[in-house]
């Protein structure tokens, strides 16, 4: 009956009425140890919750039908496919000619008495109140029982005439209609009813609207034929009701016909490996997730975590401290009625207890309650709905014991230090100055060795980013062990100083205790935020180095890569309309075939046209032998030539001839826009010549100097593939046209060949609009930008814009977030030091005021005391944070160095050496060492009382 | 209640001392800052005895009272509680010794802020492993025995500095414990109201406590049965009053202004 745990009952009723008593110091430690367990458990069931149940994902999929039924588009020739019909492959093997192409009839694959629902998805170009949007179009009679919890109704009603449809809200959205406008899409004149709003339950962010099935797709796809432009592009599926459940032989009979089948019955109730054929093939087994991936991505959780509680630890710890000192005089009281060591530990560490668990309690109930009032919030940043309310009580009460362990943790060296206090010096209040641990400095020391020997290794001897990383981390726990006998070092400055900051400092460096866990929570705060700073500066130099301008500074081009070119037209207008443009220079693509195909489309009656490279202007690392196709060229030469061969202008940015938009069809004013000032450009341009910015396509080869480009047309591209892989030349006229060479120093960013309209026309190539290339009379603004970016995307094209303002840094933002959260820290981990300091410091202060010093000598102590903490975090922090990030650069550099040597080896032009400057962010840390312990010491001069209360009493 | 001369009081025979201190010295610091705290100090507490220390300020008498109760160790000599020598006694053993055997009272501030009257009382007794239940049933009987039982559920800034220190005295009598070891507990109270929180200081000695009683007001040393005076750490003289008078306190405890015979005499 004598059992422990009454002990602790006493001691748990002690903290919690303490707790009670303490409103202020324990709401604080509350918070913090609260604020992650918040966030923590709402991001828990907000996950939980988006992560559906097969029932609900079929629901979503197939609604109420036992199956949906497509075609796999293989002509009907039988098919093999895994249980949930994600994927299929034919039963006989096409290793050379592919598998058939064509149709297939899903309703010969369907069992007898089934009825059946056809879902037909497309695309068009819908007008909306700003202009035009893609769209998907959905045909299915969504008001079927069969369809029902596909398409969730939010407004109005499903269509029930062709001219009637509902738009998903999101469409509604970006779209500016309202239930009950008109809607019309380009090219085609008939006029549709909104008659309703529904969302898709999984994709809250799609833009479809639905019609009746036959309302819009086959009528849209005439008339678009007729004007010789491409369709809505549909494809059909059929969600089937089959009375029964359609089982997986079912299924397998289908497959037989060619058509694929996700069956409700089968994804319920997956048949075993075994009955599965298609999981012999070689690639089709069960696919697992990465587990090592999921232990990286756990670790890094885990390490975060771990951090983010040893931080909570570090800045609640003092507050304890502070709790603990305030009660000595009950402590004693306690040991003097037999309360033993484990007892006073016990009252600390359940003060602890106390705080965490209260922090769990309200943590985890206040996730819950702002995940449930975000719902919909939530959902719209997931982009789908809630299966349902998942929430996990033992996950919850997992995240709930993070705090009770961060509370007890944060406790625990109070407790141990209080209970060490002899009795008798907590009952008459006489203070003790502790020897500091030994133990601890060696363990740091040791940890920091270790940890640097690792990191050192990591960046000089190889080139493990991994191994730079975990040393510094170890060494960087190290150094926040050290920090007892670290801040021991300061005392030595202590001499030199006037009285206000002597007393701060000698107090702080006698109570390391206190001091300790402050300055090393400001230190752990620091030291990432300069680690992260001086890695992202850097970074940042690194990439201004590098940067690659796309054109001279302050231009713009804006390129359509659709067929037909029918939005370049209102595009280069809106651009012009929002850009401040001084020169605009209209550019069209030369088209090979039909002109509907979109650039870099290879689909039907789509050809490519192609610069020839004159054979002696080959790179010799990449021209094919046509005697030996299958070798490799590069092969054929050493290490030393390859390296030398990369840097040949003829090898440069990895040889040239790749097929695509480096021939532009456009005047003069392209030439002005893109810096090029030469005369004698202009006048070949309008002789007919082709102007040429790499002279590895012209067969003189010569700078300055005239000579012939050649333009391979290339219709047939299968031909061209099948000539190219065994190494002949490739079929298609070529065009030959006169050629200027520019001098070698011309930049052309990324054109090579300019050719006038004129010239084009000439030799009967076909061209269509591809965009326009700009200048500005100046660089546009951030808002003009954003205006332009907003106007195109309501023209409804797929736009390619890009403004030239050179290097643009990213960090600022991130850098100044974090000194920021690194500032608050240190003021909050200082400011609960000093707010210990001056609980400690009551008598010396009276005692101070007995000899005769101002009233204001309080203000100034406590700002001293409060600069003290701030600045030795804030010093040591810095020096442990830049270490880390110099060695992660260094052993980036190694890295990167040695796969640039590779590269060269294999011949490839790597592109410039690597580049791996060491930038300190003086501005981070200008703020952090001067601004942040000023703003501190001053804020904590600020809140102090000039007058403390002259008798206050120690038990209370 | 002892009555002799001597200071082995005549039921020795029949009675073993609770608390025995023999040749107890302390000394603080060492070389220079070198203080005799006490020197050789020999005294027994009988049961049922209540004994006072007298004596001017640094005279020893705290010193005497944190070593015989085990929160501070002497230099030499022996501590003897209920037959266990607690000076070779490791911490936890003396924490369980006042958990168990001996009860302080200090000048104020006795009770914890966080706890009720019952749960103070109970503190000792939980700490020890009792049931929170039946360690508060058994704080109760105390406080009612003692007349407190209404202050059970308060907190103590809610009682009157003489009710702190009644409750004060039941806590360190509760259980087995009979052992009192009261620091000045009338230094902070004004003198009627310390006479009543002595008053309940001998009735429990006369119910079989033994009691040390630090003071340095001759008024309240007049409750005790014998007056040890000490100067410089060491016994200067001893005086036990008469059993007539010890008959009288007994009839009249509670009667203010009350002289303890042969006091001018006694003072040094």
């Amino acid at each position: 009956m004598k059992t422990w745990y009454h002990s602790w009952r006493a001691a748990i009723r002690i903290a919690r009425r303490d707790a009670w008593r303490a409103k202020g110091r324990s709401s604080l430690v509350l918070a913090m140890i609260a604020l992650p367990i918040v966030g923590v458990s709402a991001a828990d069931v907000t996950l939980r919750s988006s992560e559906l149940s097969t029932e609900q994902r079929i629901e979503r999929t197939l609604g109420a039908a036992d199956a949906q039924l497509s075609d796999s588009g293989m002509n009907g020739v039988p098919i093999l496919q895994p249980p949930d019909g994600e994927g299929y492959t034919t039963v006989e093997e096409f290793e050379n000619s592919g598998p058939p192409e064509g149709k297939t009839d899903i309703r010969k694959a369907l069992p007898a008495g089934s009825t059946m629902l056809s879902d037909t998805e497309g695309n068009a170009k819908l007008r909306t109140t700003h202009g035009l949007l893609a769209t998907e179009v959905r045909e299915l009679k969504a008001s079927d029982p069969i369809a029902k919890g596909i398409m969730a109704l939010t407004q109005g009603r499903f269509p029930q005439k062709s001219d009637e449809v509902a738009a998903t809200t999101h469409f509604l959205k970006e779209s500016g209609h309202k239930v009950g406008a008109k809607l019309t899409a380009r090219g085609f004149d008939r006029e549709y009813r909104i008659v309703g709003a529904y969302e898709l339950p999984s994709s809250l962010k799609t833009n479809q609207v639905n019609f009746l099935p036959g309302a819009f797709l086959a009528p849209y796809d005439k008339v678009a034929e007729k004007a010789g432009q491409r369709g809505g592009g549909a494809s059909t599926t059929y969600l089937v009701d089959t009375k029964s459940s359609f089982t997986w032989n079912m299924v397998q009979q289908a497959n037989t016909k060619g058509v694929v089948v996700k069956s409700r019955a089968v994804l319920l109730d997956p048949p075993p490996k075994s009955e599965v054929p298609i999981y012999e093939r070689s690639g089709w087994g069960s696919f697992e997730t990465s587990s090592a991936g999921q232990a990286a991505a756990l670790a890094a959780a885990a390490t975060v975590v771990g951090l983010a509680i040893l931080e909570i630890c570090l800045l609640a710890g003092p507050a304890f401290a502070v709790g603990a000192r305030r009660s000595r005089r009950q402590l004693g009281l306690v040991g003097a009625n037999g309360g033993a060591r484990s007892h006073i530990r016990a009252i600390v560490l359940a003060g602890g207890l106390v705080i965490g668990v209260a922090a769990a309690v309200i943590g985890t109930v206040l996730g819950l309650l702002l995940t449930l009032a975000l719902q919909s919030t939530l959902e719209g940043w997931m982009g789908q709905r809630f299966g349902s309310l998942d929430i996990r009580p033992l996950e919850l009460l997992g995240i709930a014991l993070l705090a009770v362990f961060t509370g007890v943790m944060a406790a625990l060296v109070p407790a141990i230090t209080s209970s060490r206090q002899s009795v008798l010096a907590s009952l008459t209040g006489r203070r003790g100055v502790r020897k500091s641990s030994r133990v601890l400095p060696v363990i740091g020391l040791v940890a920091i060795l270790l940890g640097g020997t690792i990191a050192l290794y990591g960046s000089t001897k190889s080139d493990q980013i991994v191994l730079v990383g975990a040393g510094s981390g170890l060494a960087e726990l190290g150094i926040i062990a050290l920090t007892p006998a670290l801040v021991g070092l300061f005392g030595r400055f202590g001499r030199f100083l006037p009285l206000s900051p002597r007393l701060a400092l000698r107090d702080a460096v006698r109570n390391r205790g206190r001091t300790a866990p402050a300055v090393a929570a400001v230190l752990a705060a620091v030291a990432g935020t300069v680690a992260v700073a001086t890695y992202a500066a850097s970074d940042d130099a690194k990439f201004k180095a590098e940067y690659h301008a796309q054109l001279p500074h302050g231009a713009a081009y804006v390129q359509v890569h659709e067929g037909g070119g029918r939005d370049v037209p209102s595009v280069r207008a809106t651009v012009a309309k929002h850009l401040p443009v001084a020169v605009q220079a209209d550019v069209d693509r030369i088209v090979v075939g039909d002109t509907n195909c979109s650039l870099y489309s290879y689909g039907k009656g789509c050809g490519y046209y192609e610069v020839v490279v004159p054979p002696a202007h080959e790179c010799p690392l990449w021209k094919a032998d046509p005697a030996n196709p299958e070798s490799t060229p590069a092969d054929k030469y050493t290490k030393a030539e390859r390296r030398k061969l990369s840097q040949d202008w003829r090898c440069k940015d990895g040889g040239a001839g790749a097929p695509g938009e480096n021939v532009m069809v456009g005047d003069g004013k392209l030439l002005t826009v893109l810096g090029i000032n030469d005369p004698a450009a202009e006048k070949a341009l309008s002789e007919g010549k082709i102007v040429s910015l790499d002279r590895r396509y012209v067969d003189s080869g010569k700078a300055g100097a005239g000579g012939k480009v050649g333009i391979r047309l290339i219709s047939d591209t299968e031909a061209a593939e099948k000539a190219q892989q065994e190494g002949k030349k490739v079929p298609g006229e070529i065009k030959s046209f006169d050629a200027y060479q520019m001098p070698e120093s011309t930049k052309g960013y990324g054109v090579s060949l300019i050719v006038a309209p004129a010239t084009v026309k000439a030799a009967a190539l076909k061209t269509i609009p591809l965009g326009a290339y700009y200048s500005t009379e100046k660089m546009p603004s951030s808002e003009q930008a954003q205006r332009l970016d907003g106007q195109l995307d309501k023209t409804g094209a797929e736009v390619n814009l890009h403004i030239e303002r050179g290097y643009v840094s990213r960090n600022n933002i991130v850098l100044l977030a974090l000194t920021i959260f690194a500032g608050l820290i240190t003021i909050g981990a200082a400011g609960i030091a000093t707010g210990l300091a001056q609980a400690d410091a009551e008598a010396d202060l009276k005692t101070l005021a007995a000899v005769g010093a101002p009233p204001r000598v309080r203000r100034t102590l406590s700002g001293f005391q409060c600069g003290v903490v701030a600045v030795m975090g804030v010093v040591l922090g810095s020096a442990a944070g830049i270490l880390p990030a110099i060695g992660l650069r260094m052993a980036e550099e190694r890295q990167q160095t040695k796969w640039y040597q590779d590269a060269l080896d294999q011949g490839y032009d790597p592109g410039t050496a690597p580049y791996f400057p060491l930038v300190l962010p003086w501005e981070t840390f200008l703020l952090l060492l001067i601004a942040v312990p000023l703003g501190a010491a001053l804020l904590a001069a600020l809140v102090t009382r000039s007058r403390g209360a002259l008798a206050r009493r120690e038990a209370t | 209640m002892s009555v002799s001369t001597s200071p082995q009081p005549h039921e020795a025979s029949q009675k073993r001392p609770v608390l025995q201190l023999k040749d107890l010295t302390r000394v603080h610091g060492s070389g220079a800052t070198e203080v005799h705290a006490l020197r050789g100090i020999n005294l027994d507490v009988f049961p049922g005895e209540l004994v006072a220390v007298m004596g001017p300020s640094g005279s020893g008498k705290s010193t005497l009272l944190t070593i015989a109760g085990g929160l501070d160790m002497p230099t030499s000599g022996q501590v003897i509680v209920e037959d266990t020598d607690i000076t070779h006694a490791n911490r936890k053993k003396l924490a369980a010794l006042r958990r168990r055997s001996i009860g302080y009272v200090f000048q104020d501030y006795n009770l914890i802020p966080a706890l009720t009257a019952a749960e103070n009382v109970s503190l000792p007794r939980e700490l020890d492993g009792v049931s929170a239940r039946k360690a508060r049933v058994e704080a109760v009987a105390a406080l009612e025995e003692m007349d407190l039982g209404q202050l059970a559920d308060r907190f103590p800034d809610e009682m009157s500095g003489g009710q702190q220190q009644r409750v004060a005295i039941a806590r360190a009598l509760v259980g087995e414990r009979r052992l009192v070891l009261a620091d000045e507990p009338t230094g902070a109270l004004d003198s009627e109201t310390g006479e009543s929180v002595l008053a309940l200081l001998r009735s429990r000695c006369d119910e079989g406590a033994a009691g040390i009683l630090v003071t340095h007001e001759p008024r309240f040393a007049a409750w005790a049965d014998r007056v040890v005076f000490l100067r410089d750490g060491a016994v200067v003289d001893q005086t036990v009053r008469s059993q007539a008078d010890s008959l009288l306190s007994g009839a009249a405890a509670g009667v203010s202004g009350r002289d303890g015979s042969g006091q001018g005499a006694n003072e040094l």
